[in-house]
């Protein structure tokens, strides 16, 4: 079933799977996981804003994570999304389609500079 | 700083988008953290305000997305109490129905599938019923046995049958039965009214007590009463007559002037005294005609006061008083034989022992149908594992469409609809199917009904009784609503397991190398491996029966029945011996003188229908002459040419010739058996030298030779089958027709003409000069060897027809079921076969891909298959000939032909996944 994922990520730039890869570490607010594709992609992927809190939004609509608001001493009150037993299984394959998928390509590549 | 999350909803507002509180509370929260980012970075308040201000242009832009679906809430209200049950099923089926206009396909496979299997089951369940369990339609038949006698164990040469000394000694005083009677068949010629042309009628003579014991009551006149058939004679009956419905109104037009009228029947007047009702049909459909009979004694003396000993073998029926059973009655019947007048020698004739009698007593119906019950049975099972077959590859089917329907099916339960609900839509679903098949199936079982009397062989018990009944509609309802609820669960089950989720969201296609992962698919699986598992078993036991019949067609009957045409010429008893011998002698001359005819001979018997007499008699075997044996061989008369005409192999001296006359030494052709066990002391048996039995004498044949007649044994021919080719061998002596005194030796000659060609043609030759030499007199049985020996085989014929009929059904259904679930398999592994493409896997690689897959499914079937007909065909050992319950041949056949039709069902699907292009399966 991820396979589809996979098709529409290729389009547009796996939102939904660099999401669901942050929230794999820890629960995360809107901001944050915004930031931290940035960083972590060092710029490569060109992340749209505006398209994180649709996807967000879907993603949650799916059940495959869970936001919630949290409060904190001295703090304003944020949601917060953390992965879902069903989001971390569609992750799991995502990676291995992933994984896969690279793998051929490398291989498929090399094959040709032979 | 300022507030973000009105300055969102502002914005927002502004640009014409209201979104909900909850939500610009968020983007507000993520707007002052980027505001204080911007600052941290060291921008001052107007920068950081203007970076913020471009974020919130951005979801402006994109605000259309901006919203979180509401909570599950019930939209429609939930239809109110009362009307819920039934107002629901209407809508199912409506629903239901248009799914199955929407994919006639589907619904046309389904409902032949299941009409087939239907129709097949309630035909079978019908004879079944009819034949083996439906009451004989005499009133409390159940209480109705029918007798059979033995000595030491050995049956009558005619089975189901007893002694004339049994039922007199029972008849005289019975405890356990009401009442017992007696018949047999006779083929009459009748003159039923004056000028009328004859007939040829089957009648049976019948004890007068025969009525008592069927409880019978007459539609006109009366029925015989215990004196109709005593006074005088050795064999007397009085002339009377009753008339079959079908005779009277056949020749009387129904009138009531038929009661006293008189019949010629044989030559002699007969007064018709009733008429029985339309439904009387005793012993059988084809007696047309009852006439008295009293059983004679044992021992008595004959009109000219001679005393002599009487042996009669006949059919015979009790009626067991309420609360007997069975056994007490044989076991007083046995008690009450062994205590008649000792029969002598010809209960040696009978049974070929004259130990103590034994009775038996079986009820009447499992006595009719013995030789059925088995084979019945066996495809009963039989049909039975092709209605499970067809039925689970409905719901097969099922299966497929609700796995391509996994979203509908979770719409459905999204908005609402509980597990009940959904698995009474699918369970609808399949009832609709299996209606329309049961329908669809019952005409087919209606079609067959009309055409079943053709298509059973004309021995074949009660085929009158067999009726589509209001019990075997209700059979057939219920196997097509148990088969529905069979199909529709399966799909329901998987139904109930859908993830909302996860089936919202997918595509119905499979992960890598999951083409048999999903629950549907591993059910479908199952289904196959069970369809070729009882493939397998009804394709054994179809190649088991089919090779038995096989072997019965060309088993060594001892002659040989190719291009021979047999008829029975019925004599009139009142013709001398040598009017009889003339006419025969003309016959067989005129016909030897016709060109294509290379021999017409006559004699009193014929393989299959006529064994000729019983004789018993005492005689000192030439190997050791000290001591005398009882003697007891089956007797035909024949003429010189029978041996010839009918192919039977002469093993040793000669066959009879026309230098054998009535004046010349008396002289018998005996055949191997009685060569074996009588002339050469039984020592050496078959295979040994027959030449030893050449010369001896052999006495006391009879044949109204006057007292101490001797005969010489100028040959030795093979044994002959009379019946079936499993019965034992019998000693057989022929003697030559013109040596026999008796002037009624042969009532009913047969005569035989063996043909250079098809014997066919001949019978008008044969018509025309039985007309010219004996105008009054009619042929009978007209048929040719090889006819008779096919239709002797009518059965086991039926049985493996119908069996393989089965076979090949369920064999295509689990060929097409194969294809299906491959098919399937593929497209779901589209993607997987396209990654292992691209990682360089070659054609032959993908097409082992599916072709492993059908091994494991076709090796599982074949396995589970192989191993269950080995345990079943065992059940097959009774109506087997020739061949093995177990036999390698075909245990070794089978498996090679399922593996065929799998390998076939595969290769459209495997081609298909050699296809798959890699660049448009990963895109």
């Amino acid at each position: 079933m991820g396979t589809t994922l996979l098709e529409r990520e290729l389009k547009r730039g796996s939102t939904e799977l660099l999401i669901l890869a942050l929230l794999d570490e820890r629960q995360r607010h809107g901001y944050d996981i915004s930031r931290l594709i940035e960083e972590r992609s060092g710029g490569a992927i060109t992340f749209h804003t505006a398209s994180l809190y649709p996807t967000l939004y879907r993603l949650e609509d799916r059940g495959l994570i869970e936001g919630r608001w949290v409060e904190r001493a001295g703090q304003r009150r944020r949601r917060c999304y953390r992965l879902t037993a069903a989001g971390r299984k569609v992750l799991a394959e995502q990676r291995s389609v992933w994984d896969t998928f690279f793998i051929a390509l490398n291989r498929v590549a090399q094959i040709r500079h032979a | 700083m300022p507030d973000f999350s009105a300055r969102v909803r502002q914005t927002l507002a502004a640009g014409g988008r209201a979104i909900d509180d909850d939500i610009a509370e968020e983007l507000g929260t993520h707007a002052s953290a980027a505001y204080e980012a911007a600052r941290a970075d060291g921008l001052d308040h107007d920068d950081a305000l203007r970076r913020v201000d471009g974020l919130i242009a951005a979801w402006l832009a994109d605000a259309d997305r901006l919203q979180r679906r509401p909570k599950r809430a019930a939209a429609i209200a939930a239809p109110p109490a009362d009307s819920s049950a039934w107002a629901g099923l209407a809508h199912d089926v409506r629903y239901a129905m248009r799914l199955l206009r929407r994919q006639p396909a589907f619904a046309f496979i389904a409902v032949l599938t299941m009409a087939l299997g239907i129709g097949a089951t309630t035909t079978l369940f019908s004879i079944t019923y009819g034949v083996l369990l439906r009451p004989l339609p005499w009133p409390d038949a159940n209480r109705l046995v029918r007798l059979s006698e033995s000595r030491q164990g050995r049956a009558p040469r005619i089975r189901g049958t007893i002694t004339n000394a049994t039922y007199n000694a029972w008849h005289d005083r019975h405890a356990t039965v009401e009442e017992i009677g007696g018949w047999r068949n006779v083929f009459a010629t009748a003159i039923v009214r004056n000028g009328a042309e004859p007939v040829r009628l089957q009648t049976a003579a019948v004890t007068p007590t025969l009525f008592t014991v069927l409880k019978a009551v007459p539609l006109r006149g009366r029925l015989f009463v215990d004196d109709d058939g005593k006074p005088g004679g050795r064999f007397p009956s009085r002339d009377l007559i009753v008339l079959s419905y079908g005779l009277w109104q056949e020749q009387f037009g129904g009138r009531d002037d038929a009661i006293a009228s008189v019949v010629q029947v044989d030559g002699k007047p007969l007064t018709v005294v009733g008429v029985m009702p339309r439904e009387f049909a005793f012993p059988d459909r084809e007696t047309r005609a009852w006439t008295p009979w009293a059983i004679s004694g044992v021992v008595g003396r004959d009109d000219n006061g001679r005393p002599y000993t009487s042996v009669q073998i006949f059919q015979a029926m009790a009626r067991l008083r309420a609360g007997a059973t069975p056994s007490q009655a044989a076991a007083e019947a046995t008690a009450r034989s062994r205590g008649a007048p000792d029969p002598g020698l010809a209960a040696v004739a009978m049974f070929g022992d004259n130990g103590p009698a034994e009775i038996s007593a079986v009820p009447a119906i499992a006595m009719m149908t013995a030789d059925v019950r088995p084979a019945l049975l066996i495809l009963l099972a039989a049909v039975g594992l092709l209605l499970v077959t067809a039925t689970a590859n409905v719901a097969s089917l099922q299966l497929a469409r609700a796995a391509t329907r996994r979203r509908e099916i979770a719409i459905r339960a999204a908005i609402g609809a509980g597990a009940g609900r959904l698995t009474r839509q699918l369970v609808v679903e399949s009832s609709l199917v299996g209606i329309a098949g049961g329908m669809a199936g019952l005409a087919c079982a209606a079609a067959l009904h009309r055409a079943l009397p053709s298509l059973l062989p004309a021995d074949f018990p009660r085929v009158a009784d067999v009726a589509l009944d209001a019990r075997v509609m209700a059979f057939a309802a219920f196997a097509s609503l148990a088969a529905s609820i069979a199909c529709g669960l399966l799909p329901a089950l998987h139904a109930r397991r859908v993830n909302l989720v996860e089936s919202l969201a997918d595509d119905g296609s499979a992960p890598v190398g999951g083409g048999m992962r999903s629950p549907t698919a591993r059910a479908r699986m199952l289904i196959m491996v069970g369809q070729l598992a009882v493939s397998c078993v009804l394709h054994v036991g179809a190649a088991l029966l089919s090779r038995s019949f096989v072997a019965l067609l060309h088993a060594d009957r001892g002659y040989d029945p190719t291009n021979v045409l047999t008829a029975r010429i019925p004599l009139p008893a009142t013709y001398s011996i040598e009017r009889r011998r003339d006419l025969l002698e003309t016959l067989s001359s005129r016909l030897r003188a016709l060109p294509g005819v290379q021999e017409a001979a006559f004699g009193n018997a014929l393989p299959l229908v006529s064994a000729g007499g019983f004789r018993a008699l005492k005689m000192r075997p030439p190997a050791n002459p000290a001591i005398e044996v009882d003697v007891n061989a089956i007797e035909r008369v024949v003429s010189p040419g029978y041996f010839a005409a009918l192919g039977i192999r002469l093993r040793a001296g000669r066959a009879f010739s026309d230098a054998d006359t009535p004046t010349s030494p008396q002289v018998i052709v005996v055949n191997r058996s009685f060569a074996a066990r009588y002339l050469e002391g039984g020592a050496r048996l078959k295979g040994s030298r027959f030449e030893e039995g050449i010369g001896a004498v052999v006495p006391n044949l009879g044949m109204c030779r006057g007292d101490n007649d001797r005969w010489q044994v100028v040959g030795v021919v093979d044994d002959l089958r009379q019946g079936g080719v499993g019965e034992p061998d019998q000693p057989e002596v022929f003697i030559p027709f013109v040596q026999n005194g008796c002037a009624n030796a042969v009532p009913q000659p047969f005569v035989l003409v063996r043909t250079a060609g098809d014997p066919l043609p001949y019978v008008a030759h044969l018509r025309s000069i039985l007309r010219q030499e004996a105008p009054s007199l009619a042929l009978d049985s007209v048929m040719t060897m090889e006819d008779r020996v096919t239709t002797s085989l009518a059965k086991p014929r039926l049985y493996a027809v119908v069996l393989a009929g089965f076979s090949v059904f369920a064999l295509t259904i689990a060929g097409v079921g194969l294809f299906g679930v491959l098919s399937y398999s593929v497209a779901q592994r589209v993607r997987e076969i396209g990654v292992r493409t691209a990682l360089g896997a070659r054609t032959a690689d993908i097409v082992g891909l599916v072709l492993r897959q059908v091994a494991a499914i076709a090796a599982a079937g074949i396995t589970i298959g192989l191993v269950a007909s080995y345990a079943a065909s065992r059940s097959l050992g009774t109506v087997l000939y020739g061949v093995g319950p177990h036999d390698v041949l075909t245990f070794v056949a089978v498996p090679l032909v399922l593996f065929v039709v799998a390998a076939v069902a595969c290769l459209v699907p495997a081609r298909r996944a050699a296809q798959v292009d890699p660049i448009r399966a990963l895109r």
